[in-house]
């Protein structure tokens, strides 16, 4: 009986391990099914599939317009290229950290695509761990000269390009004209606003102030408790006098924890304790009215063109009343080839063709983001980019956009900053006030954890 | 004949090992194989994006955890939300148990409508709630009701002294028909013919609940606490969708803190170590409950 008992359970053994196994054939079979069917079944398409480059993507799932993008973008792609087969996957992104965790997971079992999308900040945390290599050879100086600098900027890592993006964003003030009237704000000063001469803090707390009612409040700053916060007020940091990390990328004593950053952090952070913006922004709060305005991504004003009800407008991120320094959010999704990819050069060509100049616009348009390459500007289906409200983005983004830190630390910042501010949001709106010992406590650990990480992981 | 009995017990030993092989393999493959690795890798400093790049460092790892007040922050807050909801939880789902176990027409509905949230996700309730208890009032339902009636609004999830309960609350709300239902399966097992002769003895509603029910319940009630105390220390999925640990760690517990470590930060070595401590956590309090709730017969 024991006998039999151990055959079965080593029988059973067997097949959950066959089963394992034969995941990767049957996907390579049924790929090759595919492939053949794409090829129009000649015999001759067949033969090549089965020597084709199969590559992999995994980029967020995301709006119809774009994954209808992806369907068309990527067939056409087999059609012409019968030797590099492409398979999209779209994985839900689900809230700002699900993604890179889907990543993280990859990477432990060795099982990332061939190309990935990786948020901006990230690539240099995925660059110094080794899980992407380097496109120089790919894009070229002259390349990357159509390329927008905060762009070329963020995927670079060491002195290398190690993804390329083909949207770009951009973070400006948006104000509902009707409710500032109402509260006796000029709007028509708003609208005048030069990319040199845009409204302060101050400005922008007198407008939260007056415009604060009942049904609304003046203004809203969390763009979600994720990457969101580091995302959407770093420009505030900047603009202050300290960033959040130094240049190089290896120090945040002294920066996040700064002086200029606790006094950054307490303005924000006051605007939640009086009452003018809130510390639950609801989904779309200033769509459906109850903010007067926000600081709102560039993707926003799709959104609002479609669907508000009021009349609206947009101006350039407000600048710090002591150093009037310009300074815009950027970055967004970026491809970048694994070290899991087998045939890294069929990944490159792939890659190039994906960020040529009309590829880069079609792909913005449907996301309704800026492009990345100054050259999309002139195709069609950027036309719209060279009228207010959308130009004053890639104003923005020429002029004034600052990428993310790049250290490999990000992750470990991002994570860590976040939780800080939104203890000092909930702080400031429990004590309806703010206290800026409790905000540098905040802002030292902050730093403290940067610098732990920084020190176990990559200090040579 | 003795050929076939032992033709059809080889054949009943086959079928049983063919029950139950499956489900041993899987066990091994999803729970003793990660539970080996957790502590393995314990010991080692190993981000989570450095898979081949590993260094031994004994126990550092569990030195730095038992230094990180973060780390007894969230144990804290898993020990309160275990000592609230568990009894909170178990005599909300009596009290219901008791309310739709009898036969009265109609009360089918309320036992359906009671059990309906174990049937969403808790991550679409979290979602819900969320907004339910939003602060504002145009927004947030309980809010509007609150002001309404003259009160004031309140941060229920954005204030560290209301986080957690609001928490606890919709949890108990949440989990409650699932416990209801096991207690109405206690409640079958009780005998009428007790209930009875404790009429014909003149005993009220009440004393039939304290002689009769609570004491034929025993055995349900020590199971429903020691799964829901095993449930509630695993809480992870309310803090994350509705206050991402916060405000202040107020809602920060093991698992979600287990998690930041793990993955957002990549700490992964670290992260095992917080789980392995977690595990042991978890194995004393069952005994520690179990003997708690184990009576000499």
């Amino acid at each position: 009986m024991k006998k039999n008992l151990m055959t079965v359970l080593a029988a059973l053994m067997a097949v959950s391990l066959t089963a394992c196994g034969g995941a990767s054939a049957n996907t390579t079979a049924s790929s090759a099914a595919a492939s053949e069917t794409s090829a129009g079944a000649a015999s001759s398409s067949a033969a090549s599939s089965s020597d084709a480059a199969n590559l992999t993507i995994w980029s967020p799932t995301d709006k119809e317009s774009v994954e209808n993008w992806w369907t068309e973008k990527i067939g056409e792609w087999n059609a012409a290229n019968p030797d590099i087969q492409v398979t999209r996957e779209a994985i839900d992104r689900s809230d700002s950290y699900a993604y890179d965790n889907k990543v993280a997971t990859a990477v432990t079992s060795s099982s990332l695509p061939d190309i990935f999308f990786v948020d901006g900040p990230q690539v240099s945390y995925y660059a110094a761990n080794g899980i992407i290599v380097p496109l120089d050879d790919y894009f070229t100086a002259d390349d990357l000269k159509d390329f927008v600098p905060s762009t070329v900027a963020q995927c670079t890592y060491d002195g290398k390009i190690y993804a390329m993006s083909a949207t770009e964003s951009s973070v400006a003030f948006y104000y509902n004209k009707d409710m500032l009237r109402e509260a006796g704000v000029d709007v028509d000063d708003l609208d005048s606003r030069t990319v040199d001469n845009p409204i302060t803090w101050s400005e922008m707390r007198d407008i939260a102030e007056k415009c604060t009612t009942a049904d609304h409040v003046g203004t809203h700053i969390i763009m979600d408790h994720g990457e969101g916060l580091p995302y959407a007020l770093e420009p505030m940091y900047i603009s202050n006098g300290k960033d959040y990390i130094n240049d190089s990328g290896d120090t945040a004593e002294g920066y996040v924890n700064s002086d200029e950053a606790v006094k950054t952090s307490a303005f924000l952070a006051q605007l939640i304790a009086d009452g003018y913006a809130n510390i639950e922004p609801i989904t779309d709060e200033f769509l459906n009215k109850a903010c007067a305005t926000m600081l709102g991504g560039s993707w926003d004003v799709s959104v609002l063109s479609e669907n508000a009800d009021f009349d609206w407008g947009v101006t350039y991120y407000p600048v710090s009343d002591a150093t009037k320094k310009a300074v815009s959010p950027c970055g967004d999704w970026s491809a970048a080839i694994s070290k899991d990819c087998k045939d890294t050069a069929a990944a490159g060509k792939f890659l190039q063709w994906l960020m040529n100049t009309d590829n880069v616009a079609t792909y913005a348009a449907a996301i309704a983001k800026p492009a990345t390459r100054n050259s999309s500007y002139e195709t069609e289906a950027m036309a719209e980019y060279k009228n207010y409200p959308l130009s004053l983005m890639v104003e923005q983004l020429n002029n004034t956009a600052s990428p993310r830190p790049r250290t490999p630390s990000y992750a470990s910042f991002s994570t860590k900053y976040a939780e800080a501010m939104t203890n000092i949001f909930s702080a400031a709106a429990s004590d309806h006030k703010v206290d800026e010992a409790y905000i540098k406590e905040q802002l030292d650990s902050v730093a403290a954890d940067f610098t732990e990480d920084y020190n176990t992981y990559y200090a040579k | 004949m003795v050929k076939s009995k032992a033709i059809k017990k080889q054949s009943e030993s086959v079928a049983a090992a063919a029950f139950v092989g499956p489900a041993f393999v899987l066990l091994i493959a999803f729970l003793l194989v990660p539970m080996i690795y957790t502590v393995y890798f314990s010991v080692f400093r190993y981000q989570i994006m450095r898979p081949n790049d590993i260094t031994f460092i004994n126990i550092e790892n569990y030195v730095k955890l038992f230094k990180d007040p973060d780390f007894w922050h969230a144990f804290r807050n898993t020990l309160y939300f275990t000592i609230v909801v568990v009894p909170v939880q178990s005599a909300l789902a009596l009290a219901l148990a008791l309310l739709v176990a009898s036969k009265t027409r109609g009360v089918a509905f309320f036992r359906t409508m009671y059990f309906a949230p174990q049937l969403t996700s808790m991550v679409v309730i979290s979602i819900l709630w969320t907004i339910l208890y939003n602060s504002n009032p145009s927004t947030g339902l309980i809010n509007s009701l609150l002001t309404s009636l003259g009160m004031e609004s309140i941060n229920f999830l954005s204030n560290p002294r209301t986080a957690m309960n609001s928490i606890i609350f919709m949890s108990a709300w949440q989990g409650a028909g699932y416990q209801m239902m096991i207690f109405i399966a206690g409640l079958q097992a009780i005998p009428s013919s007790h209930y009875e002769a404790a009429s014909v003895d003149g005993a009220n509603s009440f004393q039939k609940l304290i002689y009769i029910t609570l004491p034929g319940l025993k055995s349900t009630i020590k199971y429903v606490i020691m799964i829901t105390m095993i449930q509630a220390m695993k809480l992870f999925t309310q803090p994350y969708v509705m206050t991402k640990g916060g405000p202040q760690n107020a809602t920060k517990t093991l698992v979600y803190y287990i998690y930041t470590e793990g993955f957002q930060e990549g700490n992964f070595g670290y992260a095992c170590s917080a789980a392995a401590v977690f595990f042991v956590i978890v194995v004393t309090m069952s005994l520690v409950m179990k003997r708690l709730t184990t009576t000499k017969e």
